[in-house]
C-alpha cells in the first residue's frame, strides 16, 4: 500500500466553498446514497428523507443501485478495454462494495485511484476503508469539486497527467447549480489531461422524471436535504462532454450503458449517463 | 420453502451452509423470536413465566447474548404460535447449533460474566470500531502488555490466574488471523501511546507490534493526537460492533471496573457512531498515525 498522506490542511479557501458541515440531523448526499444502496452508514434524518422520496419517486432506490453497477462496469471497461491505469474519482461517497480502486485493481492490480470528496464523513471512511491493493495506490483528496485548482494539483502527486486518467463524476454534477457553471468546471479539469483520457459522468435527469414526481423530490430535498440536487435535461448533460467523442452506446439511462447479459434487476431509472474519450 | 413470521418470509436465507457461528446464530435466532412475540402480541414478561425465567432473560434471549435450550425454544414457539412443523423443527434445530460449547468456556473461571457475551458479538461482528482513550485495544495488545495490564487491575489475584487471563486476551486475536476477519477500525487517543505500560521495553515492543498490525489490510489504526484539543470522544472509550445483516442491529460495549453496558437501541448506538465518524474525522490519517507511533517509539 502507498502513501495516503496528509492532503488535508492545504485546501485552500475556496475548496471551502459550500462544505457540509458534520451534521447528522439533517440529510446529507453522500449518506442518501448510502441508504439507498441498503448501507447502515446514515442516521435517521437521512432515512426519513429517503423514505419520503420513494414515496413519491419510487424509483429512486433502483437508480441508487443501477448508478453503483454502472460505476462498476464503466470502471471495468476503462480497466479492462480501454487500458486505463489511472483514475481520478470525484464524489468519492461513502465506501460500499465495489469501489473504483477495488474494481480496477481486480483487472489491473497497479492501477492508481485518486478519490475526492468534500463531506467529512466520507473523508474519514474512505481513508480508514479504502485501502489499496500492494501494487497499486490510493489517495485522497478533501476538496471541493468547485475547486478544480486544488483537485489537479494534489491529484498530480500520484497521478502522471502525461497519461491517460480516466475521471468518474458520478452523482455528484448535479449538487452543482448553474451559477458555478459545471460545464466550465468538468472543462477545467478535462483541460489537465492528455489525449486518450476518459470522463464518466452520470447525473440526474430532469427529462427522465415526471412533474409530479419531481415537483414532490424537489420540495423533500429543499425541506430536510444538505444539498439541493438539480436535474438536467439530456441537451444540458451533453454539454459536460463537448469536445470528447462519446463511447457506445453514447448518452443512455444508466441502466442501458452496455448492460450485463445476466443482471437480474430491471428498472427504469431517473439517471443520464455517457462515458467520454478526449480525442 | 419454508414460510414463516409476521412477513411470510423465509427464515434465515442465509444459512443455507449453516457454516455461520454460533454468537451470529443466536442473534438470528433472537432476532426472529422477538418478531414472533411481538407478532403474537405476547409481553416478554409472559414470555419469561413460560420458560421459567425472568423479563430480563427474555430480552438477553432476544439479543443472542444467552444461549437457548431446545426444550425452551420448543415452548416459546408453541406461546408465540407456530405450529408449522417444518419451521419449528429448523428453530429447535438451530437452537441446538447455536449452543455449541465456545471457545472460552474452558476459561469461564476467570471471565467475568459480563464480559462473555462481548466475546461472541465480537467474534460475530463484520466490523469493529472502537475508540480507546487507556490501553491500546485487546486485539492488539502484546503479551507482554497484556499481563501487564492484566495484573493492574487484579494485585489479590494469583499469578496462574492472570496467565489465564492473558491467554483469553491472546486467543481473542486469533479473529485477525481469520479467512474472513472483521474489519477493525481503532482510533486512539495519544494517551494510550504515552502511558508507560510495563516500562520501556514492553512499550516499545508494543508500538512496533501497532505499526505492523496497521499494515494489515482489514485493519485501520488512528491517534487523535494532544494536539487536536478537546474532541468528541471526552466520554471515555467504548467500542462499535457491527454486523453485516441488516436484521441484526449493531451493539456498543462500554465497560466500567465491575460490569458493562450493551446498548442496541438505534439511537444510541447511532450517537456513538456519530462520535466515532468525528474522532476519525479529526485524528491523524492511518499513514501519518504510523509514522506518529514510530516517532514516539523513538522517543521511548
Amino acid at each position: 500500500m502507498t502513501s495516503d498522506e496528509a492532503l488535508t490542511p492545504d485546501a485552500g479557501p475556496a475548496g471551502k466553498a459550500g462544505r457540509p458541515a458534520f451534521d447528522t440531523s439533517v440529510a446529507n448526499q453522500a449518506r442518501i446514497y448510502d441508504y439507498l444502496l441498503g448501507g447502515k452508514d446514515n442516521y435517521a434524518a437521512d432515512r426519513a428523507a429517503v423514505d419520503a422520496v420513494l414515496k413519491v419517486a419510487p424509483e429512486m432506490g433502483f437508480a441508487a443501485r443501477a448508478n453503483r453497477a454502472f460505476l462498476g462496469r464503466a470502471v471495468r471497461y476503462l480497466a479492462a478495454e480501454a487500458g486505463i491505469r489511472q483514475f481520478l474519482d470525484i464524489g468519492t461517497g461513502i465506501p460500499t462494495a465495489g469501489n473504483t480502486h477495488q474494481v480496477a485493481q481486480a483487472v489491473a492490480p497497479e492501477s492508481r485511484v485518486v478519490y475526492v470528496d468534500y463531506d467529512p464523513i466520507v473523508l474519514a471512511h474512505a481513508r480508514a476503508l479504502l485501502t489499496s491493493h500492494e501494487a497499486g495506490a490510493t489517495e485522497y483528496i478533501d476538496a471541493d469539486l468547485r475547486d478544480t485548482g486544488t483537485i489537479l494539483s494534489q491529484a498530480g502527486r500520484l497521478l502522471d497527467f502525461t497519461q491517460p486518467v480516466a475521471v468518474t463524476m458520478l452523482m455528484i454534477l448535479h449538487v452543482i447549480p448553474d451559477s458555478d457553471g459545471p460545464q466550465a468546471l468538468v472543462a477545467q479539469v478535462m483541460d489537465a489531461m492528455p489525449s486518450g483520457s476518459y470522463l464518466a459522468v452520470s447525473h440526474l435527469g430532469s427529462d427522465l422524471l415526471d412533474q409530479e414526481a419531481r415537483q414532490g423530490f424537489d420540495n423533500i430535498v429543499r425541506r430536510s436535504a444538505q444539498q439541493q440536487y438539480i436535474g438536467r435535461s439530456r441537451a444540458e448533460m451533453m454539454e459536460f462532454f463537448a469536445g470528447l467523442d462519446l463511447v457506445e452506446p453514447g448518452l443512455v439511462r444508466v441502466e442501458e450503458w452496455n448492460p450485463d447479459p445476466d443482471t437480474a434487476e430491471t428498472g427504469r431509472s431517473t439517471l443520464w449517463c455517457a462515458l467520454g474519450r478526449k480525442p | 420453502m419454508v414460510t414463516v413470521g409476521p412477513g411470510g418470509e423465509e427464515p434465515f436465507p442465509d444459512l443455507a451452509e449453516s457454516s455461520v457461528d454460533a454468537a451470529v446464530l443466536r442473534m438470528m435466532l433472537g432476532t426472529q423470536l422477538r418478531r414472533f412475540r411481538e407478532a403474537a402480541g405476547v409481553t416478554p414478561e409472559r414470555a419469561g413465566y413460560e420458560i421459567r425465567a425472568s423479563r430480563s432473560k427474555i430480552s438477553r434471549l432476544e439479543n443472542g447474548r444467552v444461549k437457548l435450550k431446545s426444550r425452551d425454544m420448543s415452548d416459546l414457539l408453541t406461546l408465540y404460535g407456530v405450529t408449522d412443523e417444518d419451521v419449528r423443527s429448523k428453530f429447535i434445530a438451530l437452537a441446538g447449533q447455536s449452543s455449541t460449547p465456545d471457545w472460552w468456556a474452558r476459561y469461564s473461571d476467570v471471565l467475568p460474566t459480563w464480559f462473555e457475551p462481548y466475546l461472541g458479538l465480537e467474534a460475530a461482528a463484520a466490523t469493529i470500531r472502537s475508540f480507546e482513550t487507556q490501553f491500546v485495544n485487546g486485539l492488539f495488545q502484546t503479551e507482554d502488555y497484556a499481563r501487564a495490564v492484566t495484573g493492574l487491575g487484579h494485585k489479590t489475584i494469583p499469578g496462574d490466574q492472570i496467565e489465564r487471563r492473558v491467554a483469553v486476551r491472546l486467543q481473542r486475536q486469533d479473529l485477525l488471523r481469520r479467512t474472513d476477519p472483521p474489519r477493525i477500525w481503532s482510533v486512539m487517543d495519544e494517551a494510550v501511546l504515552r502511558r508507560p505500560i510495563g516500562g520501556r521495553a514492553v512499550m516499545r515492543a508494543q508500538f512496533r507490534h501497532l505499526i505492523e498490525a496497521a499494515e494489515v489490510p482489514h485493519v485501520t489504526l488512528q491517534v487523535v493526537p494532544f494536539a487536536t484539543g478537546a474532541h468528541a470522544g471526552e466520554s471515555g472509550s467504548f467500542t462499535v460492533l457491527r454486523f453485516e445483516e441488516r436484521d441484526l442491529p449493531d451493539v456498543v460495549y462500554l465497560e466500567q471496573l465491575t460490569g458493562a453496558t450493551y446498548l442496541d437501541q438505534r439511537p444510541d448506538v447511532e450517537h456513538y457512531l456519530e462520535v466515532a465518524d468525528e474522532l476519525s474525522g479529526a485524528a491523524l490519517t492511518p499513514a501519518e498515525t504510523s509514522q506518529f507511533i514510530a516517532q514516539i517509539a523513538r522517543e521511548t
